[in-house]
């Protein structure tokens, strides 16, 4: 007999957990979107920005206080990046671009550690781990305040995109950049901004993950989860981010449980990568990303 | 981007094939003789490995554009199929079981090429790291791949050739050189022939290839086989004559970033520059403890080498990419020019490059 | 083919003997070339489009458009811009699939033309926003239009087996021939990527002669070239047609050197053929002056050839 609450369980845990991988995929597609940059540190941001956190407060800065200094340093990360990687690099081709993330996030995560350490830090947001028993269907609480997190980020982006004018400018940006040079708006500007958002971005789904794993190396590993999630939703679609992320957690999930132990288990290292080149061999745009129309 | 035509071009094809017979000798014949153990085994053998496999990168990445992240997916299957070859059918010989690693390495490196036909930009990239990913994974998971060892680690089997066995550090360093320097050529033969025209084509301008008649599968699938095949020879090498006890984990996403670093390093589509991008990620390490050790004396201690290696690693491949994308290689082809000036040499100018 | 360097080349214009090119053509390409010469009395044309309609997303870019191209003729498509010139161009190369009608490349036609097989029908193209290799040297690039002509595997290549350096040596004798003939000498080991524009449009127009096309389709060769260049270029595309006997088809917003240089124009506006004759049938047509010519009469007395 099939157990299928524990189906159900399952695919729960699995789309919350893809809620965190949709996070992670957030901060891709916010720098994708504006600068075609696929940034590969946007893993060595999380850990960066998480332990940095970490280190504060055990060093006995008070909560808020460390908040505000993270994000301070991300502020002044994004800035940085934006002068000493991204100008000097305009006009060069995305793999090139794409290239120099893999150099960044060498640089980053090597001095989160050589700054912080490399011991494991434990992290307490102060979010109950305690399963929930909704109709018999048990559901960790944790993953529940993810999700909304990264649903009441979702919501402010969307909602930053469509109403302030900064937001706007992106968008401007995202579609044509020279004719957003032409109107007067400074590209360099926008993208400090945006690698600052995307530091932002990476320093919440740094907490969860770490509040989750603990604050250690192997975090900025997650940027390897957001990848699959990139390619099913689309580089350029936070909607596809969001949906990828949850089809990736729970096809994860699913195939761990279910076709794991047909083959030795472990398989949630590529499971996701598979099912996602799979469905690209169908629909090459992903989800919800633009259709590439092949220009002679 | 560096051809490789141009090197002879440049030089003048006498003073090239001199430079080049004086190098032939102190590689084969004086540094066996006079070169210390430690030398040949720590240094100049996982040299040759890393290049042959930076040479194997570069044909996919350099020249053909399709980044790869997984090169040390392909590391790995050269060096567990050697093994499994030579303890399977130990009859043949091991110079036989190391080529045919190389097409076990191919075909699967065949295999997960096959996405970036339909897809173009950061696909392979993404495709390749399934590959580093699968691979791993399986290595890990079934034993029958390490003769079942409870942690997939293999032993390597000691190296012979004809007769000969090479087990001393300058036979394995031999034995490596002389693998690299076949290797090296055949690829230059491919690059200089109208299938490396096809490449660079295919990378350049695909849909201009693809009208003038450059069958782009076949293209893209040749470079993604023969790259793999070349690092999957490599890893032979890496396993059998460098590590000799290796496991799944020592082939880990690092490494495959180890590998992209040496040619973005050394020079993209330079096979000059994947040896000088190799030379610089053996010997830098080295350099560095020492350096560390020598001013910071107890505070350097291995993980802050590890990290400042990172850090700088990181750095450089940003300062490359951003003041001079053609590597080390460009460094150093203006290095000799200057010395041909200073000399009053004749020289064409690097503008073809 | 190889015996044919620019020198010896008969100059009796657009007659050249395609068959030249005969020891290194497929028996496709043979059969083909052969098939366009015969036809007694009428002459097949080298390309004829039939009722081609092409949409993006309901927006149409080409409507209804019938074209023949004759054996030996310079024919011009000019238009405004996004007037459906580049999609016509593209739907010729098999990059586009037109929605409707059909496109006849000699004896073969075709809904949907395979881009892959183009080189080996003896049709080339160059591309408006150049598309040369840069990475490659100038000379590399020209081989580059003998690509589909190189019938030895890798392996062989590697070896250098006869047949592979046969081939070898019969390309790079027609690459020097098209250098020379494009004045490309001194800059023949430049890296593509270093040289200036105008240059470049150079190198393009070399590597799409060098396979001796029977059908040359040129994508706005004058877009951002100096008056100079223009004249130069204009020259050249000339010789192409009577020293190579290649059909040319160009398609060009400048009116100024199109009128010159074709015999025959054929106008686009909103993706619909709207004249179609001489340069002064179309220089005098009513449709013409108003959808088009009024605006850009500026551009025709820019060179007057």
């Amino acid at each position: 007999m099939f157990d299928y609450q524990f189906l159900i369980e399952v695919l729960v845990g699995g789309l919350l957990s893809g809620v965190m991988y949709s996070l992670v995929a957030i901060g891709f597609v916010v720098i994708y979107k504006t600068s075609g940059v696929l940034n590969f540190a946007q893993g060595a941001m999380l850990l960066f920005a998480a332990l940095t956190f970490v280190s504060l407060v055990e060093r006995g800065v008070a909560f808020p206080l460390a908040l505000l200094a993270t994000l301070a340093i991300m502020v002044a990360l994004g800035v940085g990046v934006e002068r000493a990687v991204l100008r000097p690099l305009v006009n060069q081709p995305p793999i090139t671009l794409f290239m120099a993330t893999l150099g960044l996030s060498y640089v980053i995560e090597g001095a989160a550690q050589l700054l912080w350490g490399t011991q494991v830090h434990g992290l307490d947001i102060g979010i109950s781990d305690v399963p929930l028993d909704i109709a018999g269907v048990f559901i960790s609480q944790f993953d529940l305040f993810a999700a909304a997190v990264a649903g009441s980020l979702v919501t402010l982006f969307a909602l930053f995109f469509r109403i302030t004018r900064t937001g706007l400018s992106f968008r401007a940006v995202a579609d044509d950049p020279f004719a957003a040079l032409a109107v007067g708006l400074r590209l360099q500007r926008v993208w400090a901004i945006v690698w600052t958002v995307a530091g932002i971005v990476a320093f919440v789904a740094g907490l969860l993950w770490g509040a989750r794993l603990g604050v250690q190396f192997s975090l900025s590993l997650v940027v390897l989860k957001a990848l699959p999630v990139l390619v099913l939703g689309g580089f350029d679609s936070i909607a596809g981010a969001i949906v990828g992320g949850l089809l990736i957690g729970a096809i994860e999930k699913l195939a761990e449980v279910y076709v794991g132990p047909l083959v030795g288990g472990g398989i949630e290292a590529w499971a996701a990568y598979v099912v996602a080149l799979a469905f690209l061999l169908v629909r090459p745009s992903g989800l919800f990303g633009q259709k590439l129309v092949e220009r002679a | 981007m560096d051809t490789i035509a141009s090197t002879s071009h440049r030089t003048g094809p006498v003073a090239e094939s001199i430079l080049v017979g004086v190098a032939a000798v102190i590689a084969f014949g004086v540094i066996p003789l006079a070169g210390s153990d430690y030398l040949m085994d720590a240094v100049l053998t996982p040299f040759l490995a890393l290049a042959l496999a930076a040479v194997g990168l570069n044909v996919l990445t350099g020249y053909a554009g399709q980044v790869s992240l997984g090169s040390a997916a392909f590391f790995a299957v050269g060096a567990y199929a050697a093994y499994n070859l030579h303890l399977r059918v130990p009859e043949l010989p091991l110079l036989l079981d190391l080529v045919l690693a190389g097409f076990v390495a191919a075909a699967i490196g065949i295999v997960f090429g096959l996405p970036s036909l339909r897809l173009r930009g950061f696909y392979p990239a993404v495709s390749t790291l399934a590959a580093q990913f699968f691979v791993q994974w399986a290595l890990t998971k079934f034993g029958w791949f390490s003769n079942d060892n409870p942690s997939g680690v293999i032993d390597a089997p000691a190296l012979s050739f004809a007769g000969y066995s090479f087990t001393s550090a300058a036979g394995r360093y031999l034995f490596s050189l002389a693998v690299v320097t076949v290797a090296t050529i055949l690829t230059l033969r491919l690059l200089q022939s109208q299938t490396g025209r096809n490449f660079i084509a295919v990378r350049d301008h695909e849909i201009a290839a693809k009208v003038i008649g450059v069958p782009l599968l076949q293209t893209k699938l040749l470079a993604f086989g023969v790259s793999s095949f070349l690092i999957g020879v490599a890893g032979v090498l890496w396993a059998f004559a460098y590590l000799r006890t290796v496991e799944p984990a020592g082939f880990n996403l690092d490494r495959s970033f180890q590998i992209l670093f040496i040619i973005i390093i050394g020079g993209l589509a330079s096979l000059r520059g994947a040896f000088l991008g190799a030379a610089f990620i053996v010997v830098f390490p080295l350099m560095l403890s020492r350096l560390g050790a020598a001013l910071l004396g107890g505070v350097f201690d291995s993980g802050v080498l590890e990290m400042s290696q990172r850090i700088v690693i990181g750095a450089l491949i940003i300062a490359f990419l951003i003041t001079e994308p053609r590597g080390l290689i460009a460094l150093w082809d203006r290095f000799r020019a200057a010395i041909g000036r200073r000399t009053g040499r004749p020289r064409q100018d690097i503008s073809y490059n | 083919m190889i015996a044919a360097s620019a020198g010896v080349l008969p100059l009796d214009g657009g007659l050249v003997e395609p068959a030249l090119s005969a020891p290194l053509s497929t028996h496709a390409d043979v059969a083909d070339r052969a098939f366009v010469k015969r036809g007694s009395g009428e002459i097949q044309p080298v390309l004829a489009l039939a009722d081609i309609s092409l949409s993006f997303g309901g927006v149409a870019a080409l409507r209804d458009i019938d074209l023949e191209v004759a054996q030996g003729e310079i024919r011009a498509v000019i238009g405004p811009n996004g007037a459906g010139k580049s999609s016509l161009l593209n739907v010729i190369s098999g990059l586009y699939r037109p929605d409707r009608g059909r496109v006849r490349l000699g004896e073969h036609s075709f809904a949907h033309v395979p881009t892959a097989r183009l080189a080996q029908h003896g049709v080339v193209r160059t591309f408006q926003n150049l598309a040369v290799f840069k990475g490659l040297s100038v000379r590399d690039n020209v081989l580059m239009g003998l690509a589909h002509r190189v019938r030895a595997g890798f392996l062989r290549q590697i070896a250098g087996t006869p047949l592979a350096r046969r081939i070898d040596t019969e390309n790079r004798a027609a690459a020097e021939d098209v250098i020379g003939f494009l004045h490309l000498r001194e800059v023949r080991d430049r890296a593509a990527g270093t040289l200036p524009y105008g240059l470049l449009k150079r190198v393009e127009l070399a590597r799409a002669l060098v396979a001796r096309p029977s059908l040359l389709l040129l994508d706005e060769p004058f877009a951002g070239v100096s008056l100079g260049e223009k004249r130069e270029l204009a020259a050249h595309v000339r010789n192409a047609r009577d020293l190579y006997g290649a059909t040319i088809v160009l398609i060009e917003h400048d009116i100024g050197v199109v009128m010159g240089l074709s015999d025959r124009v054929a106008v686009l506006d909103y993706g619909r053929k709207i004249a179609d004759g001489t340069p002064d049938q179309v220089r005098s047509d009513q449709a013409v002056v108003d959808a088009y010519l009024g605006v850009a009469h500026a551009d025709e007395t820019e060179l007057a050839l």
